[in-house]
């Protein structure tokens, strides 16, 4: 039997125990909408901690993390840096948030933010945001089951009928089973790609150079400028400090209040279970050093390889392994890609229903409709982006980028909502539009960029000097109101 | 209105007080050492540690020291709730808001 014929059926036995675990675990929650996209706010620490650790470690970590490390060296470890404290706010915040939606019936961010500010419009521009940040997230995670299909047969299955098989399955178990469909296939794919990642961060250099260490002695011999901060740029001279360090300030703030993983505050069973996940997220976090090792591995031993973002499946094709192990490299990386898709498309569907149909159209929407509006949604949207998964590949890590631009624009909101009682309506929309068309402008006219710095972080600057000033200029808001969410 | 942001509950003791104040200076240093100009000052790759380029050691480290403040934090937390149970002065949930920094 031909490889590549190997590793198509060793990862399509993974797609099909995924669809098998997805649309299972769907059958205990309630046909409520709050069941569908809150799981009736019961779910415990594994599931929550793989949800967490699974959804924010995609195709950007897997594949998007070696080809920086690959391709730019030391840029890459502002992946890690974020990461360290970027989740932290939730252990403050996230347990009013969980408290604040169960008394309300809360299942997205928006009802959250807009209910505080008592405004139905903040509403329809967080999920206008919201979903302007997915797309790209999401062709991210298409791109990525794309490339890894067809790189790991050799062309044999093309870039569209990967990224089609993997998000077909995908679809179908969200579309069926909803958020606990999300939460029991991430648990499944994260116990994969984490044992994967362990597996060949350490296996590779040792392969390929007999150790970590010697092979870093070896890149510090022939290409020094790779190992030391920050690292180079994409076109291969040093990288600003400007950049590595407004690449890692904009994702810090934008880390903890992307919506899908927001709104998982809500599916906690209790807020010790959701502390407790905030504080066992670094042992998840921790596995992008082995990602890290395998970009590292290619520097020397594959040079040339672009996209830089096929080193990984490159490296795994040209070392002699297996085919089953290629097959289940292949099932690895599919796994990261749609733990991250799913929750994505999972969340698109719910946020423009909820947060955006809802609030300005229909508010007396029945819960059966709203539900089966979501389901029609997750089909369009994951068409959408496969469609722009096609015809507008763009570097996996640049899209991410983007997004994160848009969603630190919700930093100041969060903060206004949660620690300052004087912000008012007018203020959080004026900053919220002021912090949305300022990333939008300077990310289209890259020579405003001064030292690098990235658009999103002259966005939360406008953001925050609009919020704090016409809430100050404007009536203050209801005193007993506003202490519902405040600290108080 | 109070024209200034509240960062902690007016309900915590001086001790708690001190508590979250340190951990929330913590993290905060804790970002700044990931950015210009801290980790310019350990942005060099030598020593190597652990195998590690020391840039890359340096986060890890980071990294790890998070996990363990903020596991203090949880624990800490959690044995205070139980003290007051018995005595009734708290719920779980008074806890947490009180709790938030």
């Amino acid at each position: 039997m031909p490889e590549w014929v190997v590793v198509f059926l060793v990862t399509c036995g993974y797609l099909v125990i995924s669809l098998s675990v997805g649309l299972l675990s769907g059958r205990k929650t309630s046909s409520s909408t709050e069941g569908w996209v809150a799981g009736d706010r019961s779910l415990g620490f594994v599931v929550l901690y793989f949800i967490m650790g699974a959804s924010i470690f995609s195709a950007f970590a897997f594949l998007g993390g070696p080809g920086w490390a690959y391709s730019r060296g030391a840029a890459a470890f502002y992946i890690i840096a974020y990461g360290t404290v970027g989740l932290v706010p939730w252990y403050f915040f996230g347990p009013r948030v969980a408290r604040l939606g169960r008394r309300f019936g809360y299942v997205t961010q928006a009802e959250l933010f807009a209910h505080r500010f008592r405004s139905p419009a903040i509403s329809g521009v967080l999920a206008v945001i919201s979903i302007v940040a997915f797309v790209p997230y999401l062709v991210l995670q298409m791109s990525g089951a794309g490339y890894v299909f067809e790189v790991l047969t050799r062309g044999h299955v093309p870039f569209w009928m990967g990224a089609a098989l993997a998000y077909g399955v995908v679809l179908v178990y969200v579309f069926r089973s909803g958020v606990m469909g999300v939460g029991w296939t991430n648990t499944l794919q994260g116990i994969f790609m984490m044992g994967l990642a362990w597996g060949l961060g350490l296996y590779l250099p040792h392969k390929l150079y007999g150790g970590v260490g010697p092979m870093f002695e070896r890149i510090m011999r022939e290409a020094p400028r790779m190992l030391s901060a920050p690292g180079l740029g994409p076109d291969g001279s040093p990288w600003s400090w400007g950049a590595y360090s407004s690449a890692i300030a904009i994702s810090v703030l934008g880390f903890s209040l992307w919506p899908h993983t927001f709104m998982k505050l809500y599916t906690a069973r209790d807020e010790r279970t959701l502390k407790r996940t905030v504080v066992f997220y670094p042992t998840f976090q921790i596995f992008l050093i082995p990602i890290m090792l395998i970009g590292f591995a290619g520097v020397l031993a594959f040079p040339g390889v672009k996209p830089a973002d096929e080193i990984l499946p490159t490296i795994v094709t040209s070392i002699g392994i297996s085919p089953v192990m290629v097959g289940l490299f292949c099932a690895g990386a599919l796994a990261a890609s749609m733990s991250t898709g799913d929750a994505l498309l999972h969340a698109s569907a719910s946020v423009a229903v909820k947060d955006f149909w809802m609030p300005l159209f229909q508010p007396d929407m029945p819960d059966r409709a709203e539900r089966t509006a979501m389901r029609v949604l997750v089909v369009l949207i994951g068409a959408l982006a496969y469609a722009f998964a096609l015809f507008a590949r763009k570097s996996l890590v640049a899209l991410l980028l983007f997004g994160y631009g848009f969603i630190a624009q919700l930093a100041p909101l969060a903060f206004a909502t949660f620690f300052w009682p004087r912000a008012t309506k007018a203020g959080a929309l004026s900053g919220l539009l002021a912090g949305f068309a300022v990333t939008v402008i300077w990310d289209l006219v890259p020579s405003l960029q001064w030292l690098g710095i990235r658009a999103g972080i002259y966005g939360v600057a406008a953001n925050v000097i609009l919020l704090a000033a016409v809430s100050l200029a404007t009536a203050p808001p209801d005193e007993a109101h506003v202490a519902e969410f405040v600290v108080s | 209105m109070d024209r200034r942001p509240r960062l902690f509950s007016s309900r915590l003791t001086r001790t708690e007080r001190r508590v979250y104040g340190a951990v929330t200076v913590f993290f905060l240093l804790a970002f700044l050492a990931t950015i210009w100009p801290i980790q310019a000052a350990f942005g060099g790759a030598l020593p190597f540690v652990l195998s590690l380029p020391f840039d890359l050691f340096y986060l890890a480290a980071i990294l790890v020291g998070s996990f363990f403040i903020l596991l203090g934090l949880f624990v800490w937390e959690g044995r205070r709730e139980e003290r007051r149970r018995p005595n009734g002065r708290a719920d779980d949930a008074d806890a947490t808001r009180g709790g938030s920094a």
